[in-house]
């Protein structure tokens, strides 16, 4: 493959085989402060399935959105057939023989089925017999998009794919939404593409399939490849690690790289000695099997005064509508949740503001107004009420200013709540219930994307408020912050809880083995 | 397979999927039956009459319909009407008929090609389409009043005859008008519904980010909506010049104009949030909203009571296609 040569000859020899058929070299991409993808590196080989892993927030889905042309790459190349490429949307990626199937599938709702394969230029001979590949071929192409259930939507857009005779299939979390017969067709459309000499790239939780398809990995780990092989494995090249030689513990392991910070573990002994067992409070809120269509399946748990719950899924497994029904955004198709022993139904987040259940979501700026004061936002609580309509009582003031030194929070530039660092905000949305008062604090990853020393402020505080009585479910990314605030903490997996362990003893080893439904080593 | 919405048949879907654009054609010959009975000759000379009176806003609420449709909306539609009429009144005014039909030819073009130049600063902008175009609105407006400072002007009597069917524009055949109101719509219909490009309109109005990554351009797709949109403002601005036979630079004419083509649309079943939407639809309740005065002057209603109707009308017919949505979907 004598073309190759060229584009690989300043670079860094290890890095592009002669048989890769797309490559990345120091790859980096930022959104404004935070640093999603520092420096990656990843090399596909010629008829090879290539498994990309990573926790939550590793920078896999940036990887791939570069790959497939939704976003440029601040720094860094990428290689197709050993030749530097420039995405600057996505039909150039098509164009370059990569076709994606993203998480969310890319089919226009509003248009038939056959309409969208007009737009994207498909052949419909071979679409049909990708079709038929999935058993779809009394598929009706005149429904519209959104008639459909999301697991056809996905094969449909599988075969679109398929049918643009990429030489690089990127699958995100393909078979998520599939059943297992059809996650088998999946898999026996890789097979076959293998054999033909071309690849795919795939992005999945299960590692069970990763370990059954896949030839190699690039595991991610905070924007970076892991360079280090865990232990007891053969020794690979950097970012690179052939799935033959590890199982799925190690993998595991290298997702999750060196141990967490010891900065932190102090603070666990100082906030965890306020002497609050189990059985300390009364139950405060309480969810009796609940269920939501097919995306949480009898959920029970019991969050209790004085208690810190943490919560640990990885992404899209029903702890987003878990919230959703405890903050009174949904209601359940099925079950019971009980505040302070009563049951209660939600009509609305305003419910359940008034039983004393508020919400701190993952999205501040959802929360936030966000050309308003610091002081405005803070006492927006207070505004529901009908005699304090309209502006912040000289009553509640001391209440507003009480709340600011409690966070600590930085009002220099107070007059408008999105000029504050994201940390800040942070404290604000918190800030905002601290002002309003309340019983049980739902909290939907916190910490996301915020400075170390905010952190731990947010730690701090949670604490105290637990030891003050207050009941608080914690869902978070970072799996190093279940020991170092949660009492217990429980594990959700396709929809279903699926462990429970004492906080202090779960290890992070030991909380994403259980979030990728995997049952625990025994020596671990 | 499980879904009974897969097993529904053809036909039945497409009566359901066009139903709004049935029930306003529905509605409009209703509303003909009822104004026939209500005025003592009922003739070609209203038919004359109503198509090409209702031409002008036809025009303007099929290309609000596509720019709508593809995700944006353009308040500056009614001040391209009127830049179209000065300028097709100034200088068509006592020229031989090739003169004027060039005239006409390049005033759609360059209407086409100025909106689509508005399209392209909108979305390399990213100022929102109501911004952008409330801004253009008044420009063209300006320069409406700066080339005919009173109204005036004039036309052909050939142009004249093709709009009104009368080279006078009194009475005539209703057949030039007629023809002059479905043939452009049914092309522009036809084309966002088959053709590639007028599917892409659909797809970026309906999901940007899904067209986007079906690799398709959405920059140009919004530049083309709005050239139609201008294209559609530049014909009714010549509709207007041969209607009346002059041309009339007045800033309320273009506003008054705006405003209905946004109602027409709405009332026609197209998403404002876009995507969604049949533009035969539309013909039919710009041409509602065009009868709906002579009707209610039949009746007898005062016509500053006049202007609440319409709104009632506006706001129960809504009202009635949403309760009908709500039905459908909780029936499936």
């Amino acid at each position: 493959m004598s073309p190759h040569a060229k584009g690989r000859a300043n670079n860094r020899s290890l890095m592009t085989a002669p048989a890769s058929l797309l490559a990345t070299v120091g790859v980096a991409k930022s959104y404004g402060p935070v640093i999603a993808l520092s420096s990656v590196d990843m090399s596909v080989r010629r008829g090879e399935i290539h498994a990309l892993l990573g926790a939550n927030g590793a920078g896999k889905s940036t990887l791939v959105k570069i790959l497939a042309g939704v976003q440029t790459a601040d720094a860094g190349t990428v290689y197709v057939d050993g030749h530097p490429v420039q995405f600057r949307a996505p039909a150039d990626a098509i164009t370059e023989g990569i076709a994606t199937v993203f998480q969310d599938p890319a089919l226009i709702p509003d248009l038939t089925i056959a309409q969208n394969l007009r737009l994207s230029r498909i052949d419909m001979s071979k679409l049909r017999q990708w079709l038929a590949w999935f058993d779809l071929d009394r598929l009706d192409l005149n429904t519209l998009v959104r008639e459909l259930p999301l697991e056809t939507l996905r094969l449909v857009d599988l075969a679109r794919a398929a049918a643009r005779d990429p030489h690089v299939l990127l699958l995100d979390e393909m078979t998520a939404a599939l059943t297992a017969d059809q996650s088998e067709r999946v898999f026996d459309l890789l097979r076959r593409w293998k054999a033909e000499g071309r690849s795919a790239v795939l992005i999945t939780h299960r590692l069970a399939e990763i370990m059954r398809i896949c030839d190699q990995a690039t595991i991610l780990r905070d924007g970076r490849n892991v360079e280090r092989p865990p232990k007891g494995t053969i020794a690979f090249g950097m970012g690179e690690l052939p799935i033959a030689s590890v199982d799925e513990h190690q993998l595991v392991e290298a997702m999750l790289g060196a141990a967490p910070q010891p900065v932190t573990r102090s603070r666990r002994t100082s906030a965890g000695g306020n002497g609050l067992g189990d059985a300390a409070g009364a139950a405060a809120l309480e969810v009796r099997k609940v269920t939501s269509r097919s995306i949480l399946q009898q959920v029970s748990f019991t969050v209790r005064a004085g208690e810190i719950l943490g919560l640990v899924a990885l992404e899209g497994q029903g702890q987003d509508r878990l919230f959703d029904l405890l903050s009174g955004k949904r209601k359940p198709t099925d079950g019971a949740i009980f505040v302070d022993g009563r049951p209660v139904r939600f009509d609305s987040p305003y419910d359940a503001v008034r039983r004393g259940v508020v919400l701190v979501p993952g999205d501040r700026l959802l929360a936030l107004l966000p050309n308003q004061s610091v002081h405005h936002n803070l006492a927006l609580p207070l505004f529901g009420r009908l005699r304090r309509w309209a502006r912040i009582p000289m009553a509640e003031r001391p209440r507003v200013n009480e709340a600011i030194d409690q966070l600590a929070i930085d009002i220099r530039a107070a007059s408008q709540v999105h000029r504050l660092s994201g940390g800040n905000q942070q404290k604000v949305v918190m800030g905002r219930w601290l002002v309003g008062g309340f019983r049980t604090l739902l909290c939907f990853d916190p910490t996301r994307g915020i400075d170390i020393q905010t952190k731990r402020d947010i730690y701090a505080l949670l604490r105290k408020l637990a030891a003050e009585g207050a009941a608080i479910l914690l869902y978070t990314s970072e799996l190093a912050e279940i020991p170092l605030v949660c009492d217990r903490v429980l594990v959700i997996h396709g929809g279903r809880i699926v462990d429970e362990q004492d906080a202090a003893r779960a290890t992070e080893s030991s909380l994403l083995t259980a979030a990728h439904g995997l049952e625990m080593k025994a020596a671990a | 397979m499980t879904n009974a919405a897969r097993m529904q048949p053809f036909r039945r879907r497409v009566r359901v999927r066009n139903g709004w654009t049935y029930g306003v054609w529905l509605l409009l010959g209703a509303l003909l039956l009822w104004y026939s009975t209500l005025i003592p000759v009922f003739g070609p000379f209203q038919i004359t009459s109503i198509s090409k009176n209702s031409l002008p806003l036809v025009y303007l609420a099929v290309g609000q319909a596509i720019i709508v449709i593809a995700g944006g909306i353009d308040l500056s539609l009614g001040a391209l009407l009127l830049l179209s009429n000065v300028i097709a009144a100034h200088f068509m005014q006592g020229q031989p008929v090739g003169i004027v039909a060039m005239i006409a030819v390049v005033l759609i073009a360059g209407l086409a090609l100025l909106n689509a130049l508005t399209g392209y600063v909108i979305t390399r902008s990213g100022v929102p389409d109501i911004v952008v175009t409330l801004a253009t609105s008044y420009i063209w407006s300006g320069l409406a009043l700066w080339i005919l400072p009173s109204p005036g002007g004039g036309t052909a009597p050939e142009m004249r005859w093709l709009f009104t069917g009368s080279i006078s524009g009194i009475s005539g055949s209703p057949w030039p008008p007629i023809l002059m109101m479905l043939i452009p719509c049914a092309v522009v219909a036809i084309w966002a519904r088959r053709a590639r490009q007028g599917l892409t309109l659909y797809a970026i109005g309906s999901s940007k980010v899904a067209a986007r990554l079906s690799g398709l351009d959405v920059r140009r797709a919004r530049s083309v909506s709005y050239a139609i949109g201008g294209a559609m403002a530049a014909l009714a601005g010549l509709a207007t010049v041969a209607i009346t036979g002059t041309g009339d630079p007045r800033f309320s004419v273009g506003s008054n104009a705006t405003l209905n083509s946004v109602a027409a649309v709405v009332l026609g079943g197209i998403a404002l949030t876009g995507g969604i939407g049949n533009l035969f639809g539309v013909v039919a309740t710009a041409v509602i909203l065009v009868i709906l005065n002579p009707i209610l002057i039949a009746m007898g209603v005062n016509s500053n009571n006049a202007q609440v109707i319409q709104g009632i009308l506006i706001a129960g017919v809504m009202m009635v296609g949403g309760l009908v949505a709500l039905l459908r979907e909780r029936a499936s």
